[in-house]
């Protein structure tokens, strides 16, 4: 395949994107109006009772007094313009805001996909190569239960046996808060946060994946196309590493694809359990402050970014399966 | 003049006691003390909003007119000294001549005059209140700052402080929107710490002002403010010692108590005087039955308020007789002689006046039903509904419980008044004008205002009281009329005032003289040293 066709192929995708986005952004507007109660109502109660002349006065301030579908046609307009507007509770722009948790939230969750990944793929092989042995089983076992227990708790128990009881790694945060480490060091104490929250927000994905991978492999491996192999004489080794991976990969391939959005979703209790500095966090907090702006904003980012992932899936599966065409 | 005299005298002692109590060997400087902050603040614009967390950091940043001491008397700060004329209606304060902002400017009496007429009056969720009668600033020289009152206002002296009211740089804030500010986030003061950067999501980092005012102070090098979302992780980052202070409720008190046994860990509940949280029930005294004074009276004694305490907040409160907190005894405005709900025949006696009202138990046992909204501030809140549930289930009240979030509950309580009862909590604040007027009295029913009088009750004489009681510069005086309204409320029973809440502080024990003052870890930690 051309180089230039599967350019075509992205843009066109990129396109197809454009009123995805749009859609997710018009619904959650629509559907955050369902709820009772508005960020002035939710300002006015944090300061401990204020007069109705400073609650009337915000409400005009955030633009809640203007009728529904006019709020809604400017925030399409100003969306459009790439203008996510203002927090008026946070006293900022929405932009700045959600960049600067992004990056944190970007870096939990690369870690975690590629070790997630690569984990789970290599022990859902294993597990295949070793099927109906206690190995297999052994890895089975394990997988069920870390699909099984809930991220708050696993976060938990990690704290507590990792920082507390044996003292070698920090409880929370993404930085030794004291410290204010620069250069190389500031790496390696971020890297040393990032152990327990990767960890507990890899070990759900990787049984799963592991799971799929072990499932996958068998079904593949009794394809006609691997007893041709072997009838062909080649190694077993060479048939499960050359052949039968490369097939089983592209389930696991689609399904890390779409995980990405349940990623986001487990990164808000992982976050929220190790203050991690992410959007996680930052929709969790705008959601109960009534903060419309902010929360369209993280929808907007978000879906743009599962949207992103899903295209470079696509392209990978292409690249992975020349069967596949971008024509 | 005495009140100058007085003042003198007060300023050496404050900088006697905000070095704190041991001798000055003793303490060392240097060290980065880590305070918890739960949640994160919004913004950090404590004039334009008084948002717990914000104060709990800003009030290193900004200092006020005033400073308070445990018994609530007002020390100096940015004013050395200050006199109120005998009316009330005039309150001179002499500021001090050496005190700079964090970016080099000096501090005037141009910049009170700025942030009390136009920012505080005008923005100031409380300020709207507090200097409502404040008609002028003058500034008859840069160190002198005259409030003209169009009617005494001795609440106000008490409403100072950096947390309360921050004396803000005019020439920075006074150039474009107030409400929209760009320093919102970037505070310059003259607070003994300044503000470097906000990781959001993560921690604030405060380094000293080496050009701090009261000459040596603060001890500490940094303050860095964490955010962290998960109380039992707080925990975990207080007992490892990665963080040293957290106070209003930022740790569990089940884990207060827990930490409290560690040798490194001190629990203190104090530092909440001015604050005065009161836990309470709030009636919806306009919905039947409930508009019927003997069923409230009999609710008031049906619950257990040391049950309460003991099994739902571990111990962190005292039973509360009325609106005031005993927080106001050493002033003289608290009373305990009021009609008492906490008697050991409680049940019996709310049977006999739910019998007297009209409302006979029925086949089921049940008299009539109610709705009870939860708090929705955490699962202690969810606890202390489901013992409401069941103290009143004893005197035949069947209550369902209604949990939602913040946004629809405080919309359902003070804007839809759809509601019968509902639990919540109050500050009385440093003076009762400020935190006790706004639940009881008959002007401050206000639909869709929240934290106000949402029993819809009020009585006249009550009302007129209070009125009397907010411009009498006469403590004594104040205190007689406090005492009437105490038991003509108490009676009516809009409210069961369940207790006065006792939050604990958690306090790594390498530092010392953190809660230096009744506002606790809303001061400024100047004299807060690390061994």
């Amino acid at each position: 395949m051309g180089s230039s066709r599967l350019g075509r192929y992205v843009l066109r995708r990129l396109l197809q994107a454009i009123p995805v986005v749009l859609g997710v952004v018009i619904l959650n507007f629509l559907l955050l109006q369902l709820a009772p109660g508005d960020a002035a109502t939710v300002l006015a109660g944090e300061a401990g009772g204020a007069p109705a002349e400073y609650v009337e006065a915000l409400r005009q301030r955030f633009g809640l007094d203007k009728p529904l579908l006019v709020r809604l046609a400017l925030y399409v307009k100003n969306i459009l313009a790439l203008d996510l507007g203002y927090s008026f509770r946070n006293q900022s722009p929405v932009l700045p805001l959600i960049l600067a948790r992004l990056s944190a939230t970007l870096l939990l969750m690369v870690t975690t996909l590629i070790l997630s990944l690569g984990l789970g793929v290599l022990l859902g092989l294993l597990a295949a190569v070793w099927v109906r042995t206690w190995k297999d089983h052994l890895i089975s076992v394990a997988a069920i239960i870390a699909y099984a227990m809930p991220l708050f708790w696993i976060g938990l128990m990690l704290i507590l046996l990792f920082a507390i009881k044996l003292d070698w790694l920090p409880t929370s945060g993404m930085e030794d808060a004291a410290a204010f480490y620069e250069g190389p060091e500031r790496f390696l104490d971020i890297a040393r946060h990032l152990i327990l929250p990767a960890i507990t927000l890899s070990l759900f994905y990787m049984a799963l994946y592991a799971r799929l991978m072990r499932a996958t492999m068998l079904e593949q491996r009794g394809l006609d196309y691997v007893t041709t192999a072997r009838a062909k004489g080649l190694a077993e080794r060479q048939i499960t590493l050359r052949h039968v991976l490369r097939n089983a990969l592209m389930p696991v391939v689609t399904v890390a694809g779409v995980q990405v959005g349940g990623l986001l979703g487990g990164s808000v209790v992982v976050e929220a359990v190790f203050a991690w500095p992410g959007l996680g966090q930052l929709a969790f907090q705008s959601l109960f402050a009534r903060d419309l702006n902010l929360l369209l904003g993280i929808f907007f980012i978000s879906s743009c970014l599962v949207v992103l992932v899903n295209i470079v899936v696509d392209v990978v599966y292409v690249l992975l399966d020349p069967r596949v065409r971008v024509g | 003049m005495t009140v100058r005299r007085c003042c003198a005298l007060a300023l050496m002692s404050v900088l006697v006691s905000a070095t704190g109590a041991p001798p000055a060997s003793a303490q060392k400087a240097g060290g980065t003390l880590v305070q918890i902050t739960q949640p994160e603040p919004p913004n950090l614009a404590p004039y334009i909003s008084t948002s717990a967390p914000i104060g709990q950091v800003t009030a290193k940043v900004y200092d006020g007119l005033l400073e308070y001491g445990f018994d609530l008397k007002p020390k100096p700060s940015l004013a050395q000294s200050w006199e109120l004329a005998p009316d009330g209606k005039t309150v001179t304060f002499w500021l001090r001549t050496d005190v700079r902002f964090h970016d080099g400017r000096p501090f005037t009496s141009a910049d009170v005059q700025f942030t009390i007429m136009d920012v505080l009056k005008k923005v100031h969720p409380r300020g709207i209140n507090t200097f409502r009668d404040v008609t002028a600033v003058e500034t008859p020289d840069e160190h002198t700052a005259v409030f003209r009152l169009a009617n005494a206002a001795p609440y106000m002296l008490s409403a100072l402080s950096g947390y309360e009211s921050p004396m803000l740089p005019k020439h920075i804030f006074s150039q474009g929107d107030i409400k929209t500010h760009a320093n919102a986030n970037n505070p310059v003061g003259t607070g003994p710490f300044r503000f470097v950067e906000w990781r959001r999501g993560e921690l604030v980092r405060l380094d000293k002002n080496a050009d701090y005012w009261r000459k040596g102070l603060p001890y500490l090098d940094r303050i860095v403010v964490r955010f962290i979302n998960d109380e039992a992780t707080r925990t975990a980052a207080i007992e490892k010692g990665e963080a040293h202070v957290a106070g209003f409720g930022a740790v569990p008190y089940s884990d207060a108590k827990k930490l409290a046994q560690l040798p490194s860990i001190e629990v203190t509940t104090k530092g909440y005087e001015m604050i005065s949280p009161v836990v309470e029930l709030l009636i919806n005294t306009k919905k039947p039955p409930l508009d019927n004074q003997k069923v409230r009276q009999a609710m008031a004694y049906a619950i257990d308020r040391q049950f309460v305490i003991d099994n739902i907040w571990f111990g962190y409160g005292r039973p509360a007789t009325g609106p005031m907190s005993s927080n106001f005894a050493p002033s003289g405005l608290y009373t305990a002689d009021v009609t008492k709900y906490q008697t050991p025949d409680g049940v019996a006696t709310a049977n006999k006046l739910l019998d007297e009202a009209g409302f006979a138990r029925t086949d089921g046992g049940v008299r009539f039903e109610i709705v009870h909204d939860i708090t929705p501030y955490g699962p202690e809140w969810q606890r202390f509904g489901e013992v409401v549930q069941q103290q009143l289930a004893k005197v035949g009240i069947k209550a369902t419980l209604r949990y939602e979030d913040v946004a629809t509950w405080l919309k359902r309580i003070y804007t839809d008044y759809d509601f019968f009862l509902t639990s919540n909590f109050l500050y009385n604040l440093p003076d009762p004008v400020l935190g006790v007027h706004r639940a009881i009295h008959g002007r401050l029913i206000k639909q869709g205002t929240v934290f106000v009088n949402g029993s819809q009750w009020s009585n006249p004489r009550s009302d007129e009281l209070m009125d009397k009681a907010t411009t009498e510069p006469d403590l004594k005086k104040r205190g007689e009329y406090y005492h009437e309204v105490q038991k003509i409320v108490v009676d009516g029973s809009p409210i069961i005032w369940v207790f006065e809440l006792n939050f604990p502080t958690v306090v790594n024990k390498r530092y010392h003289d953190v809660i230096a003052s009744p506002l606790g870890i809303y001061t400024n930690f100047a004299a807060a040293w690390r061994e």
